[in-house]
């Protein structure tokens, strides 16, 4: 799929977005068939999609080319977070690093030490709508069995994070709501009355299918179809 | 709770409401059916009510009771003492708004006894209880007849239930229009704030939790007026609304700032424009006005004494809905 008319890297990132919904929805066959493009385009548009390029394999446990986590590796090194990043850049990378380990066992990368958490005091003082924010932009850390201090303090928000989603949608900010979605699909304490299911729905087809929407949308119901799943077994 | 800027918000724009007295004042052919009532009838009932909760919320010794209690008996004296709401009547025997109007100024004491005797007898009519309405103005009808001492003539948990807020809508789906209902379903459920206690519990946990959100964007979209709606409701709630310990302190902090944004709006006199920065003539900043001085004296002293006027069918509500 081409992105004509957009500038060449937001047209890279909507296309392996729109890959990597089609490899959650299709059943993950497209995941490990689809080559990562290794140019400096292909490589900069995963680092903006970050850890969720492995999504297939992190989220729906599909199993994912040597060559395409290979490309992968090659744009966590080749966009490393500066000292001194922003610490959603910081954590986006620290996500990257982590999904890396999660795919290719406990040994260590040499050249991707295991530099810890990078921390996230900064999020705890933000007003709801800061803190929605910043937790949609790192969509790609709300994924069942990765905890970090970032999951753990949205997890002490879900309220924020529903009134966030709220300010999103009326916004028509879709990549935002999206992104909040996602978190508020793995925590505990939402709102009944938010209405989660028919707003993931509403987003993603008011985003007119913008694949990065589409991206944390579809992420969003797996796991909460994954959550329902787990509660209707233990019932 | 102090809120220096919510009281600031208060004062200024009641002086505003004082020195743009005069413009409430009705034309000599207000009865004429070709003069529009929404420039007449409609701003002068609005003042009577906005200034009659204002001056019930606050204690006699404070600035803002003297100045509503003035405006309030300059509302009346502009009626006629009444005399106004008989004609209305004559005029037109099966019209809602006479009496709605009406009920704010028998609530305060001010009656005609005339007009009462008519009004009981059309509210008597099948007719009455058949009118259509929006199902939030409808509640408004029954908080009326309560107000002015007549027979209910539905029961108000089912008038709830048919709004648009009674049946806790996704409150990503809330816009402009539904804001409007949701607020006023607030002001006839708790008699313009003055019974917090009448909002079922489902209701109040509802609006704790989504209230922040819609402020939020009213604010930032300059619509001044149904933001300060809004806070009216946030103000007639029974309790503070945040349920988390993380969040509350959060709200604190940002229902602060949420007055100095308006405060700021405000031009020097006070006056408030209803959206963005419209021009600030008299038709496009009364409401706001009004309603910021409203919400802004609930606001400060939700701390007060609990209310002296009975709410609207606390019993079934509260029997109804849990």
């Amino acid at each position: 799929m081409s992105q004509s008319g957009l500038p060449p890297l937001t047209g890279a990132v909507r296309d392996l977005a729109h890959e990597v919904v089609s490899a959650l929805r299709g059943g993950g066959h497209l995941a490990g068939s689809t080559a990562l493009a290794d140019d400096e385009l292909g490589l900069a548009a995963v680092r903006v999609l970050g850890a969720d390029v492995l999504l297939p394999a992190t989220l729906a446990g599909y199993s994912l080319s040597p060559e395409r986590v290979a490309a992968f590796r090659t744009a966590t090194l080749a966009f490393p977070a500066a000292p001194g990043a922003a610490p959603v850049t910081a954590w986006s990378h620290w996500g990257m690093r982590r999904a890396l380990r999660t795919l290719s066992g406990p040994d260590e990368d040499p050249a991707l030490p295991d530099t810890g958490e990078p921390g996230a005091s900064w999020l705890h003082s933000l007003p709801w709508q800061r803190f929605t924010h910043q937790l949609a932009v790192l969509g790609a850390l709300a994924l069942p069995g990765l905890p970090s201090e970032v999951a753990t303090t949205a997890a002490l928000r879900p309220v924020d994070l529903a009134r966030g989603f709220v300010r999103a949608v009326r916004r028509r900010d879709w990549l935002q709501a999206a992104g909040a979605a996602r978190w508020l699909a793995l925590l505990d304490g939402v709102p009944d009355t938010l209405g989660l299911d028919t707003g993931l729905d509403f987003v993603l087809l008011m985003s007119d299918d913008d694949p990065r929407v589409a991206l944390q949308a579809h992420a969003a119901r797996h796991i909460r179809d994954e959550r329902l799943l787990d509660e209707g077994l233990r019932a | 709770m102090t809120a220096p800027y919510a009281d600031e918000v208060a004062r200024a724009a009641l002086r505003w409401v004082r020195g743009h007295r005069d413009d409430f004042a009705l034309p000599a052919d207000v009865t004429d059916p070709r003069t529009p009532v929404d420039r007449t009838l409609k701003p002068l009932g609005e003042l009577a009510q906005l200034c009659l909760s204002i001056r019930r919320a606050t204690p006699p010794d404070d600035e803002r009771h003297h100045v509503a209690a003035e405006l309030v008996d300059f509302a009346w004296r502009q009626t006629d003492d009444g005399a106004l709401f008989l004609d209305l009547l004559r005029a037109e025997p099966f019209a809602t708004y006479p009496l709605e109007i009406y009920a704010a100024f028998a609530e305060a004491g001010l009656r005609h006894p005339e007009f009462e005797r008519l009004a009981g007898a059309v509210l008597r009519t099948r007719n009455w209880r058949a009118t259509e309405q929006d199902p939030n103005r409808r509640l408004g009808i029954l908080n009326t007849e309560r107000r002015g001492g007549f027979p209910r003539t539905a029961d108000p948990a089912e008038a709830l239930e048919r709004t648009w807020l009674g049946a806790l809508p996704e409150p990503w789906s809330f816009e402009r229009p539904s804001g409007y209902a949701l607020t006023h379903t607030v002001f006839h459920l708790t008699n313009w704030g003055a019974a917090p206690h009448a909002v079922p519990d489902d209701l109040a946990r509802y609006l704790g939790t989504w209230l922040p959100a819609w402020t939020d964007g009213c604010l930032e979209d300059q619509q001044w007026d149904l933001g300060c709606e809004l806070l009216a409701v946030a103000a007639s709630l029974p309790e503070p609304s945040d349920p988390t310990p993380e969040t509350a302190g959060a709200a604190r902090e940002s229902d602060e700032s949420v007055w100095a944004r308006i405060a700021e709006a405000q031009d020097e006199q006070g006056g408030l424009p209803e959206v963005g920065g419209r021009p600030r003539d008299f038709t496009h900043c009364y409401h706001s006005t009004l309603v910021a001085a409203f919400a802004a004296t609930l606001t400060t002293e939700r701390t007060a004494p609990p209310p002296r006027t009975a709410p609207l069918a606390t019993e079934p509500l509260d029997g109804a809905r849990t």
